[in-house]
């Protein structure tokens, strides 16, 4: 009988303790507003992930160190989609049913946003995507979805035009299976025979210890311009495999299968010459200075700085919205803050604040660029920096 | 069209060599204890990331990498199979096997994190020159490649030495066949037991640090060649050492020459449709001998 008063004692306190803790936090500050961030921590696409996840929290940081939105904290919570649309699915679950986000940002496989947005639009959340896929836009998302990253027509645009500006005459194409592989192909395949060059393609499986029968496959075409379509981890063996086969033409890819990471793959010579296309981080804005600063890298990679601007844009959305902290809302003063052309341009969403408190405009330019949105949710006005990797190092070839 | 086909199968023997080891493992494991162990996946990435380190922070060349390989994949090997698989067996029943492999499995993410929280998501290369193609007439063959599959062979046929003419080997062998005896003869099948782990995981370790020479080391290194080991050391009847080099050498060369005639993209379901046509043709596999190992 003893032993179970105490136990009751134990139990009924923890309860009353449990009852008056929230009341006691909630005294000193109000209920932070929380946006949600799916990144690749783990898995195939994960090369970005922790940067990612590092430059979110640090644009809730810089907002929360300029006083919350109208005074409010934020909270930026991030979930590992680990590169898979279904774990993507559980985590964007959670974020919307239990934390109750009202914006999710990252998403950067295009197989994960796919997955995820029909959620977000079903629940009235803003999704910012650093995806791809031109297929993603072109679902009827309400609005809700906001792209930071070119469409992959574009990309494919682009690298077809470099192909044809470096006179090549026979291009190939190689890549895995991805909701845009399909599209690099039908869009390169268009310019490159428009301009009189011979085009082939091959879609091959990302899990392999060697690309050996494929690049004979490729090799059997006799290109000039390899273009490679994949990500890191079997771009670097795509590359090592050409290498070995003598191939002396020339390779192509984009930031997110050749870039500082792959670098760290490849030795001794190994995938020099080859181009890379990077959708451009703003690299003479201040917000890309001041991101690199804060996080101690020489570099920043496009998709980190993507994901500072969606916090960002999200902040200032609401400010804009005076307060009003929900899906809808951001949904329709995102583009009021991040391209009025009577704005006046800031590069952080404090200083952007401070205007709209002041009942002026502002027009965010972030680190990734200039964040201005096509009625589909696209983004537009995206500048390319072409780099090429020299002697082991990734050289700035020009910025268009 | 027929130098393509010994390109492909050139290709697909390289392919297979590189699965080899760690398909040996895993039959090893599998004949001495009983139990399938998934997680030689992160055995071959802890020996991919051992011998890199070994390479580029000692400098030291390939033998000594191998080593560590070994040394470090057994080491880990043996301490996850102790912490978490060697408490499931005692207990046994009908459904230990499947249950050791379910936890083999959590085993080998729990391991493939502890690797992305030590060395990052990022991709690590070994400091070895890559070497170009040989030609001989109109087929390329990479050096490497070839070294790995002469090294796996060797390994074999030394594997294959231990257990028909060592004692601790014919006692391996033993507890295989027959615990119960085994013990009776004073042959301790905890001890052996360990001691296959030892030896099969370190074999993985070894094929890990061959093919991250051959690619770059990642967390995934091991991981995304899971099924196709499995597959091979299927094929290979789970009981036989050389059947899993064989099944090895058979999977790599299918799933490389099915690429005459269906896309690259579909090549990973080679590997599920010979675990399907053995399992149905054969269910003790291609290569099952009558007693196990």
């Amino acid at each position: 009988m003893d032993k179970f008063r105490r136990q009751f004692l134990a139990v009924s306190g923890l309860g009353l303790a449990a009852f008056g803790l929230p009341k006691v936090l909630l005294a000193q500050s109000q209920s932070p507003i929380r946006f949600g961030m799916v990144v690749p921590l783990t898995g195939a696409t994960s090369q970005f992930g922790a940067t990612m996840g590092r430059a979110a929290q640090l644009a809730a940081q810089e907002i929360n160190a300029g006083g919350g939105i109208l005074g409010r904290p934020i909270e930026v919570l991030l979930e590992d989609d680990q590169s898979n649309p279904e774990a993507a699915v559980r985590a964007a679950r959670k974020l919307i049913d239990v934390d109750k986000v009202v914006a999710i940002g990252g998403s950067y496989a295009s197989s994960v946003t796919s997955a995820i947005a029909p959620l977000c639009w079903q629940n009235k959340v803003v999704l910012a995507t650093s995806s791809g896929a031109d297929s993603i836009t072109q679902l009827p998302h309400q609005g809700y979805i906001f792209r930071t990253s070119p469409t992959t027509t574009l990309q494919g645009t682009r690298l077809a035009e470099y192909a044809v500006e470096l006179k090549c005459k026979s291009v190939f194409f190689m890549g895995p299976q991805t909701p845009f592989a399909q599209s690099y192909i039908d869009n390169i395949t268009r310019i490159v025979s428009a301009a009189g060059a011979k085009m082939g393609g091959l879609i091959y499986e990302d899990k392999k210890a060697n690309y050996r029968s494929e690049v004979d496959q490729a090799l059997r075409a006799k290109p000039d311009m390899i273009i490679l379509g994949g990500y890191v981890p079997d771009t670097a063996v795509v590359l090592k495999d050409l290498y070995r086969a003598g191939y002396d033409g020339r390779a192509m890819g984009l930031s997110f299968g050749v870039n500082q990471k792959l670098l760290e793959a490849l030795t001794g010579g190994v995938g020099d010459g080859t181009y890379s296309l990077v959708p451009s981080a703003s690299v003479d804005s201040l917000a890309y200075k001041r991101l690199i600063e804060k996080m101690k890298v020489p570099s920043l990679d496009t998709y980190s700085c993507q994901l500072y601007d969606h916090v960002n844009l999200f902040a200032l959305a609401v400010a804009h919205a005076k307060g009003d902290a929900s899906g809808t809302a951001i949904r329709d003063n995102i583009r009021k803050i991040s391209q009025d052309k009577a704005g006046v341009i800031v590069d952080n969403a404090t200083d952007g604040m401070k205007l709209l408190a002041e009942g002026k405009e502002c027009n965010y330019d972030g680190a990734s660029g200039p964040c201005e949105f096509a009625a589909n949710g696209d983004v537009e006005g995206v500048f390319f920096r072409y780099e090429q990797i020299q002697k082991g190092k990734l050289v700035t070839v020009k910025v268009a | 069209m027929f130098t393509d086909i010994i390109q492909q199968a050139v290709n697909g023997l390289m392919l297979g060599s590189v699965v080899a080891l760690p398909a040996l493992g895993l039959t090893l494991i599998f004949s001495v204890l009983g139990s399938i162990n998934f997680s030689v996946a992160a055995q071959m990435t802890a020996g991919a990331y051992a011998g890199w380190m070994v390479n580029t922070y000692l400098g030291w060349p390939l033998v000594p990498c191998l080593i560590a390989a070994f040394v470090i994949a057994a080491g880990i090997g043996v301490a996850g199979d102790r912490i978490a698989l060697a408490p499931l067996r005692k207990k046994a029943s009908a459904s230990t096997p499947l249950m050791v492999a379910v936890v083999s499995i959590a085993l080998n993410l729990a391991l493939e994190n502890v690797f992305r929280f030590s060395f990052g998501n990022g991709l690590n290369s070994y400091n070895f020159e890559i070497a170009r193609d040989i030609r001989i007439g109109d087929i390329r063959l990479g050096p490497q490649q070839f070294r790995n599959m002469v090294i796996a062979l060797v390994i074999t046929a030394g594997l294959a030495a231990f257990f028909n003419f060592t004692r601790i080997g014919k006692a391996m062998r033993g507890v295989a066949d027959n615990p119960d005896l085994a013990r009776l003869k004073g042959i301790s099948p905890a001890n052996l037991s360990t001691m296959a782990t030892a030896i099969g995981m370190g074999l993985a370790g070894i094929g890990g640090a061959l093919l991250a020479i051959d690619t770059s080391v990642d967390p995934l290194t091991g991981s995304r060649l899971l099924l196709v080991i499995f597959a091979a050391a299927v094929v290979g009847g789970l009981g036989s050492l050389g059947g899993a080099v064989a099944g090895a050498l058979l999977v790599g060369l299918a799933s490389e020459l099915s690429l005459l005639a269906i896309p690259p993209v579909y090549q990973s379901g080679i590997a599920f449709v010979a675990i399907m046509l053995v399992l149905t043709v054969r269910p003790s596999g291609l290569f099952s001998a009558k007693t196990r190992v």
